[in-house]
């Protein structure tokens, strides 16, 4: 090292010393006049022409988010002031995001869930409760009211609900037709089912239907129809003997060839939608809700048709397909109000959703917007929902915390007897045992 | 030397700024020095403090309390040892994920070592291509963690898969490999062994630094190529695979993604491929239980202090270090 550089080296030292203070210096400067910024933004809500900018978060797919964009844009052209920062992604890890956005302070104005994760935000404050603008920002009452109370939880309007849907069973119909086959029908029961489902492989050897053991909403539905339900407030609403005979239902339906071998049941098992064994071809039937046909549609060639689930169809309800909620911790939990009453109730916005996400929530621009469908898959699935609106029971509750941890280990109970490892009463006990503790 | 050359900017610096500044010298240079020398170290203090340390210490607490993710940290109640309690008394999902974790590191990591060793021994040779060759090994390693690949596998490993479409050439039919609880787990531990690209890399390495006179020593002995490589290669690479079984060890605790997506992020068919940190995920994200998540965290990273410790321990027994020891 030459000695003779020394002197310029300290200079420019002491000059980069003092470049790193004034930084140190103004970096917080800067962060703190940001945080001035946002405290302004929060004084001055009132002011209605004022810009608001509304984080939006949702899952689904492509087409999803062009039909969003679409209905929010209509809104925005409406309310120039408000802008939105859009984000969306897959149904998987969609729950787990949400979670982190929640850890982390940050929940977005305006977000999504369904049923399966509503309880576990709700009863813990992450969604605001929005009966206060119930009758005046909000307006329900082109909703069936059951599709209102399916949002409440606890006495509070946690949700509303986006859509609606009911449970659908989903078949493969040029496979029945090119065999000769008959279709399922809306009211046969479980057996016969099962054994129209045995003749189905026989005929084609394509397994005659997907075996939901794993599927809360296929056990949901039986349940109901033995006078029982999944939940009756924080207990369940039945027994490890109704899991272990529904187990048994489906081990019988096995060994008559009725459906695929268990690691194919596995493929199925997923929340998928172009998973689903109808469509992958590995089965003739699967157990979806009704409004995923034109969704399912786009996975294969074949032409699908849609019935109600075996068993009697009064055990289906009118259930909210997703839900629009608003965080807690909003500054803007009133212009969010104003956009989910315009998305539900606006004719524009719904015709732009259209039954994407449910069929549409207002009744009356249900009925107006059934009369324009052309798509005939959608127009099938309106027509099977409003066929079988007049026989729906009553809606159950909304799944309490928990539910989620009971899906998963349902999955679990269910391979556990299609893979021989458990017979139909062990895991029926180790399922409740697991899961009883973690409801409430 | 490194004290002079430490001091000497300072003492010049001073020197040019006349008088005012050589009688402070003496107190203020050192501290100056020291508080330069914090700043350029920022960068990575700030790193270590706020992405490690802090964090480390928040988990620690929070491991004694029951937090839920979704309600405010404040909110959270200190339950004492009760997460540590469940975790080893009633909760069968930790214990079935311990056992699938442990045996896949029992069964992966020497598989892979003995893989990357047996690899590298073919290719210390000075043949046409061997660098090639080098290539292509390594090559699986480098896109080793990633999503891509661990869907690349599952779409090989399935019914339809190309690996079955494989054996079918010979008449034998396959299983459904990924989707099956008895082989699912197994199918993981041959995609953990084919990237053996990176141990292989650095026992090549290890072999390069064997010095050719033992060889040359041991064949005048009479020694037969076997004898060779147990009396001279492995002592001499003993401190190379010491530091492959450490890190790979760590790396097969560990393994995460491809557990992940090859069971859709539920550790199924049927918990076979239930790894620790995949239940201690589903723990904190699914089911909301982040204080228990974080208790089974802090187990897990003193398991692993002590099977590294162990390891280094039992590394004098067999681990040889030539530089100035004579035996």
């Amino acid at each position: 090292m030459s000695t003779e550089m020394h002197p310029a080296t300290g200079n420019s030292r002491r000059r980069l010393l003092r470049g790193i203070a004034a930084v140190a210096v103004a970096l917080p400067l800067t962060f703190g006049a940001a945080a001035c910024g946002g405290d302004d933004n929060e004084g001055s809500s009132t002011d209605a022409n004022k810009p608001v900018e509304l984080s939006v978060f949702y899952w689904g797919s492509e087409k999803r988010a062009e039909l969003t964009q679409t209905a929010l844009d209509a809104y925005k052209a409406k309310n120039p002031n408000v802008s939105f920062k859009i984000t969306w992604q897959a149904n998987q890890g969609y729950a787990d995001k949400l979670a982190t956005l929640a850890a982390s302070g940050d929940v977005p104005d305006l977000f999504a869930t369904d049923d399966n994760m509503l309880a576990d935000f709700a009863t813990r404050n992450v969604t605001a409760d929005l009966n206060e603008y119930k009758g005046n920002k909000l307006d329900l009452s082109k909703f069936p009211p059951s599709l209102v109370e399916y949002g409440t939880v606890d006495g509070k309007l946690v949700g509303i609900a986006a859509g609606e849907n009911t449970q659908g069973l989903v078949y493969n119909k040029t496979l029945l037709t090119t065999n000769a086959l008959p279709e399922p029908t809306t009211g046969m029961t479980w057996e016969a089912f099962i054994d129209w489902a045995a003749q189905v492989t026989t005929k084609t050897k394509v397994p005659g239907t997907m075996d939901p053991s794993a599927d809360y909403k296929a056990f949901w539905v039986w349940l109901r129809q033995q006078g029982k339900d999944l939940y009756n407030g924080k207990q369940f609403g039945f027994t490890a003997d109704d899991v272990a005979k529904w187990f048994t239902l489906w081990k019988g339906a096995r060994d008559k060839k009725a459906t695929p071998t268990a690691d194919i049941i596995h493929e199925g098992n997923v929340t998928d939608i172009s998973k689903q064994l109808v469509v992958t071809g590995k089965a003739a039937t699967s157990f979806v809700w009704a409004n995923q046909m034109p969704e399912l549609k786009k996975s294969t060639k074949d032409d699908l048709g849609v019935v109600a689930y075996p068993g009697d169809p009064s055990a289906q309800w009118a259930r909210a397909a997703m839900y629009w909620n608003v965080a807690n911790s909003s500054d803007n939990k009133a212009v969010a109000v104003d956009v989910i009453n315009f998305l539900v109730n606006d004719e524009a916005a719904v015709t732009a959703l259209g039954t994407d996400r449910g069929l549409p929530s207002n009744m009356d621009l249900r009925a107006k917007f059934a009369e324009t469908v052309t798509d005939p898959a959608m127009k099938l699935s309106i027509q099977v929902e409003n066929d079988l609106a007049s026989k729906f029971g009553k809606a159950p509750q909304v799944p309490p915390k928990g539910h989620s941890t009971f899906r998963s280990e349902l999955v679990k109970a269910a391979e556990n007897v299609q893979f021989g490892r458990a017979t139909p009463e062990k895991a029926a006990a180790d399922l409740i045992a697991v899961v009883q503790p973690k409801l409430g | 030397m490194a004290l002079t050359t430490a001091n000497s900017p300072s003492v010049r610096a001073s020197q040019g700024t006349g008088a005012s500044a050589k009688r402070r010298r003496p107190r203020r240079g050192p501290q100056r020095e020291g508080l330069a020398g914090y700043i350029f170290l920022s960068p990575w203090l700030i790193g270590l403090m706020g992405i490690t340390a802090i964090p480390m210490l928040l988990s620690l607490y929070l491991s004694f309390t029951n937090y839920d993710v979704l309600s405010p940290l404040g909110e959270a109640e200190w339950v004492g040892l009760a997460n540590y309690k469940r975790m080893f008394t009633s909760d069968p999902s930790y214990w079935r994920s311990v056992t699938v974790t442990v045996s896949f590191a029992l069964i992966a990591v020497p598989l892979k070592l003995a893989a990357a060793l047996g690899v590298a021994l073919l290719l210390n040779k000075a043949w046409r291509g061997v660098g090639l060759f080098r290539g292509l090994f390594y090559l699986p390693s480098l896109i080793g963690g990633s999503v891509a690949l661990a869907i690349v596998w599952v779409n090989m490993f399935n019914r339809e898969g190309a690996f079955n479409g494989f054996l079918a050439i010979f008449g034998i039919e396959g299983k459904p490999w990924v989707n099956d609880p008895s082989w699912a787990l197994e199918t993981l531990m041959v995609l953990a062994i084919w990237q053996f690209g990176a141990p292989m890399v650095i026992f090549l390495a290890g072999l390069k630094q064997v010095p050719t006179e033992l060889y040359e020593a041991a064949s005048v002995d009479g020694a037969g190529r076997f004898r060779q490589f147990m009396s001279v290669t492995l002592p001499m690479l003993s401190p190379v695979i010491f530091f492959n079984l450490v890190l790979e060890t760590i790396n097969g605790f560990q393994g995460f993604t491809a557990a992940f997506v090859l069971s859709d992020g539920t550790g199924g068919p049927v918990d076979s491929t239930l790894m620790y940190t995949l239940n201690l995920y589903l723990k904190g994200w699914r089911e909301y239980e982040m204080g228990y998540a974080s208790a089974m965290a802090w187990v897990f990273l003193l398991a692993i202090g002590i099977i590294t410790a162990v390891f280094f321990s039992t590394g004098r027994f067999w681990v040889h270090y030539s530089d100035g020891d004579d035996r």
